[in-house]
Order: C-alpha cells, then structure tokens, then sequence
C-alpha cells in the first residue's frame, strides 16, 4: 500500500462516512410532520 | 387523494431506508470493487465520485421531485406520473418504461437472489467443497464447476434434472418471501423488511470487514499476500487511467446504476410521500448510504480477502472473470482458506448478499402492484397476484434458459441497461426543460430540511443532461452493435427479447385502459391546472375514483 494509496483510501472513506452521518443526523433532527386529521385541509 | 387503495409510507426513515435497499445491491460488493482495480485504483474515485455529483445525486434530486409532484396529483405509477410532468400522452408512454424496467430485471434478479440464498444454506451446512489441500488452481475449478452446476449453466433445463434442485427451491423460498412483503404493502410490508434488513446488511458487512481486516499475512510462505497490500490493490492510484476515456464511462456508469436512478422505483415511492414532505435531504440521504455501502465495505472486503489468499494472478484472474466469478467463485475459495471460521465468514458473507439483493427486489415488483391498481382500480391483493403471476412466467423462462447465461445477459443489457439509461434521459430532460427548472427547483425545495446549493439548478438544468446523453451515446457505440447480433443468436436470447416486448405490450393495454378510466374520472392527467397558473395543493385536487 503506497502513500497515495493510504491517502486516497483515507479521503474516500472519509468522504462517505461524514457525508452518511450528516445525512442521517439531519433526518432524525429535523421533526417528522404530524398528520392532519381526517377532514382538514386540503 | 389516491385512486382507489391508499398507500403511504410509515416513517420518513423507512422511506429512505427503502429506496437505500433498493439502491444497496449485489454491485455495490462486487461490482464496483473490481471496476475500480480495472480502472485506475484510487484514482478511478476521482471520475466516480465527480460522476457522483453531477450525475447520480441530481439525477435522484429529480426522480424524487418528479414522483413526489405526481403523488400530489393521486398518481403513483411512472406513465401518469410522466404524464403529468411532461403534460402529455408522450409522457405517459415513455413512463411505461419505468413500469417495465423493474419487472423484467425481476425476471432475473430474483434468480441471482436465489443463488446467494442457495449458497447461504450451503455455508451454513459446510461449505461448497472446496478441498483446501488441493493446489489453487483446482480449488478454483471446484467453486467453478460447483457455480455451473448450481445455476445450470450447463444446459437449459439443467435446473429442472435433478442435480440443481437446491437453486430451484431457494428461487421457490426467495420469490415465496418477496411476494408476502409486497402483499403486505409498502408500510407494513416493503418499509418494515428494509428497516430491519438495512441495520442487519450493515452488521453482517462489519463482522466480515473485521475478520478480513484481522487476517494479517495468513500464508508465511507468501509475505506479499498480506492485508496491506489486498488494500493496496485497490486503492494505490495509477493516475494514467484518468486520460482513458473508458475510465470515465465506466464510473459514470456504476454511480448510475448503483444508485438505481432512472429505474423507475424512485419515482414510485416517491409518490406516497405527503406534499410538503422533504425530499432534498431524503435523496441524498438515501444517495450517501448507498455509497457507504459500496466504498465503505465493498471497496474494503472484496478484493483484499481475495488477493490474501489468491494472491495478484489470482485476483487479477477473478477481478477479470466478472462480479459473479469474483463472488461466486472466488470468493468461495478464500472461505475455504480461512479455517475453522470460513464456512461461518461464508454463511454471513452470502446472508448479507441476500439481504442486499432482496431489499432491491421488493421494490421491483411494487412499481407494477402500484399501475394496476391505479388502472383497473383493483385492491392491493389482486393487483400482487397478478403481478405474481408475471414474475413467476418471467422467473419460468430465466430458470429454463439458463445455457451460458443467454437470457439473463439478454435481459440484463436490453432491460436493465438500455431501457435505464433511456429512462433517466427522459426525466432529467423532463425535469429541467419541460417540467421547467423553476418549477422544478420550487418544487425541490418544498417541505425541504436543506437548501440545495445553487449551483445544482445549472448541473440539473445542463450539465447532468449533457452528461448522461454523452455516457449514453459511448455506451450505445461500444455495445449496441454487438448486443444486436447476439439478440436472436440463441434460444435463451431470442427468448430475452420477447419477454421484454411481452412485457411492454402488456404494460401498453394497461396504460391505455387507466387512460380511459383516468379521463372518465376527470382527474388532472396532462397537468393542465398547474400549466395554466393555478398551484397543484395535492389534495385539494382529490377525486375518488369509486
């Protein structure tokens, strides 16, 4: 395994780990919207 | 409002978890890491990931947008859908591709599911019988000649003689489990599988990425096969890939299909979310776990676990031999090399194989469910026995025509990636120039939990296009050629193509029939109120069809 190996391996996984973890920390943070009940709206 | 049944989805989490198992698939772990020690190593993420931004992630921004705007509208099936976007008839006829896409790839696709369940029983009860004191070469030959046997590439009809019963059941226990979820329905069936299947596919992919990480230098006679340097197979740059343009084709297309854009699922489930639900947040979402998996684990197992133990020309030899030899084949031996442990490394090996597979076809029968019963306004349970009913005449003719693979490569090349490469022209199309890239950036932005950076409404509008047709236009000249003479060469060929057109002529009568009962029910098919400046409110303009 070369520098630039390690380097690009390191940039990669970081890459889609942070990204996947953002993700999913924003879903569960923001608040699911609660259903209007029957009747109301449109 | 819906036609007829309503359906919708449970949790915003299960909805991204199902479209992520749609996504997440046999590619992400076997595919990918050989295309990429093909292409350049390390620098073969560059032309992927940069096909990851300008392609895979917009492109799936538009699927959802598009099916969750056709939702509002009570439609769920891709030609309505497309319909309304492309405020016409034309539209609707291109959506039947969207419809078809999915069903025909199930054809096949549930078979290639059979295969790792059939080899998850196997592991379970000891292995294929890869004799680990025979030379290399002969372990090999016993995976491989166990893989033609098993999917009876030996002859049509091979599975059906007796000796590969064990792939006949497996396919009887695989399509049995796929079609109780998707009676189910999509809350309680498709969305309840995936949120236990995606966690339990995420374990399995952690204990085999730790026992493959741990296995140091198992062979002191063969220093250099060590971890380090399986991990540097694939990963150590060889930067003179970058000025191939076969490079740059081969990435944009695994980000495409891995991500399973212009599929035809995207767009359905989409639909069942609630107007003001996000869709920004849950595409990339969905997008980013689909890459976890594949970068994440697929580009760290794989093919270090092969060079351990087979070294360079045997990993060479697998990475060239194609996914299902690296998987299948392969991959078996290195089981057998790993003592003690390798029959049960094996066993979960295949398990989350299945569930990766098996998350990606629910989702391929419920595209098909959602048009029947938004055409003829049947319930949920007629329109899954009938979509049953093709899945298993399609699933006949794959088990049947199994010699050297002819159907299934027929099938995979016309349906499952000509028709996908098409389908995502027309909607990205659709999106930025008929729908109109104002329109469609309000509509991104609806319900939103991020802000899309701006930059994105100009690759949306011109450069994914631009893009996808060029990948297109490359994938047409280098295969379409060859693909043509090969159509009508054999049985197992000629039988591909006319289930497609089967298929599609099908799917054709059932668009027209929903047509009729669309219109008779004076619902909003050609977007005509939105057009004319009034804004779609979903709801607002609910018509029961009785």
């Amino acid at each position: 395994m070369t520098l630039a190996g390690w380097i690009t391996m390191a940039l990669s996984l970081t890459f889609v780990w942070v990204l996947t973890f953002w993700c999913f920390r924003r879903v569960l943070k923001s608040p699911q919207k609660e259903k209007a009940p029957p009747g109301f709206g449109p | 409002m819906s036609i007829g049944h309503k359906d919708e989805w449970g949790t915003r989490l299960g909805v991204i978890l199902a479209v992520a198992g749609s996504a997440v698939g046999l590619g992400n772990f076997l595919r990918f890491p050989g295309l990429a020690a093909q292409n350049g190593g390390g620098a073969f993420l560059i032309p992927y990931f940069t096909a990851l931004l300008l392609l895979g992630i917009p492109i799936g921004w538009a699927e959802w947008t598009i099916g969750r705007y056709g939702g509002k509208k009570g439609f769920h099936s891709a030609p309505a859908i497309m319909g309304v976007v492309m405020r016409s008839g034309t539209g609707r006829y291109w959506g039947i591709i969207g419809v078809a896409i999915p069903l025909v790839v199930s054809y096949y696709y549930v078979f290639i599911e059979a295969w790792t369940f059939g080899y998850f029983l196997k592991y379970l009860a000891g292995g294929i019988g890869v004799d680990v004191a025979a030379p290399v070469s002969e372990q090999t030959a016993t995976a491989a000649s166990f893989f033609a046997a098993f999917t009876g590439a030996g002859a049509d009809g091979a599975l059906f003689t007796g000796e590969s019963r064990l792939a006949l059941v497996s396919w009887l226990v695989v399509f049995a489990i796929n079609v109780y979820f998707v009676f189910r329905g999509l809350s309680k069936g498709i969305e309840r599988f995936c949120s236990y299947a995606m966690p339990a596919m995420a374990v399995c992919a952690l204990i085999v990425l730790a026992r493959v990480l741990t296995l140091g230098t198992p062979d002191p006679s063969h220093p250099d096969q060590s971890v380090l340097n399986g991990l540097g197979y694939m990963w150590n740059p060889n930067y003179s890939k970058l000025g191939d343009a076969q490079t740059w084709l081969a990435a944009a297309g695994q980000i495409f299909f891995s991500l399973s854009v212009g599929f035809g699922i995207i767009i359905n489930y989409a639909s069942y979310l609630k107007p003001d639900d996000d869709v920004a947040l849950s595409s990339l979402t969905a997008s980013a776990t689909n890459e976890l998996f594949e970068v994440g684990f697929g580009g760290l197992i794989t093919l270090t676990a092969a060079f351990v133990f087979l070294g360079l020309a045997g990993t060479n030899a697998a990475v060239s031999g194609g996914s299902f030899t690296l998987g299948f084949v392969a991959l078996p031996v290195v089981f057998a090399h790993m003592g003690a442990v390798g029959n049960l490394v094996g066993a979960l090996w295949f398990f989350m194989l299945f569930l990766a597979a098996i998350t990606s076809s629910l989702s391929m029968y419920q595209p098909a469910v959602a048009t029947l019963k938004e055409a003829y306004g049947w319930h949920h349970g007629k329109a899954t026995a009938v979509v049953a009913v093709i899945g298993t005449i399609g699933a006949g003719l794959t088990l049947w025509y199994t010699r050297g693979g002819a159907y299934l490569s027929t099938v995979d090349f016309w349906a499952g990636t000509l028709l996908i490469y098409l389908l995502a022209a027309v909607q990205i199309i659709a999106f930025g120039w008929v729908f109109g890239i104002d329109r469609g950036w309000q509509e991104l932005h609806q319900g939103a939990s991020i802000q899309v950076p701006p930059v994105f409404r100009f690759v949306m509008k011109y450069v994914a296009p631009a893009y996808l047709l060029a990948i297109f236009a490359a994938f047409c000249v280098q295969n379409l050629g060859p693909s043509l003479r090969a159509a009508w060469a054999d049985a197992g060929s000629r039988a591909g193509i006319l289930s497609i057109a089967a298929t599609l002529v099908f799917l054709f009568v059932v668009v027209r029939a929903g047509e009729r009962r669309w219109r008779a029910a004076g619902l909003d098919l050609d977007d005509r109120q939105a057009h004319h400046g009034r804004r779609p409110t979903g709801h607002a303009h609910g018509r029961h069809v009785p």
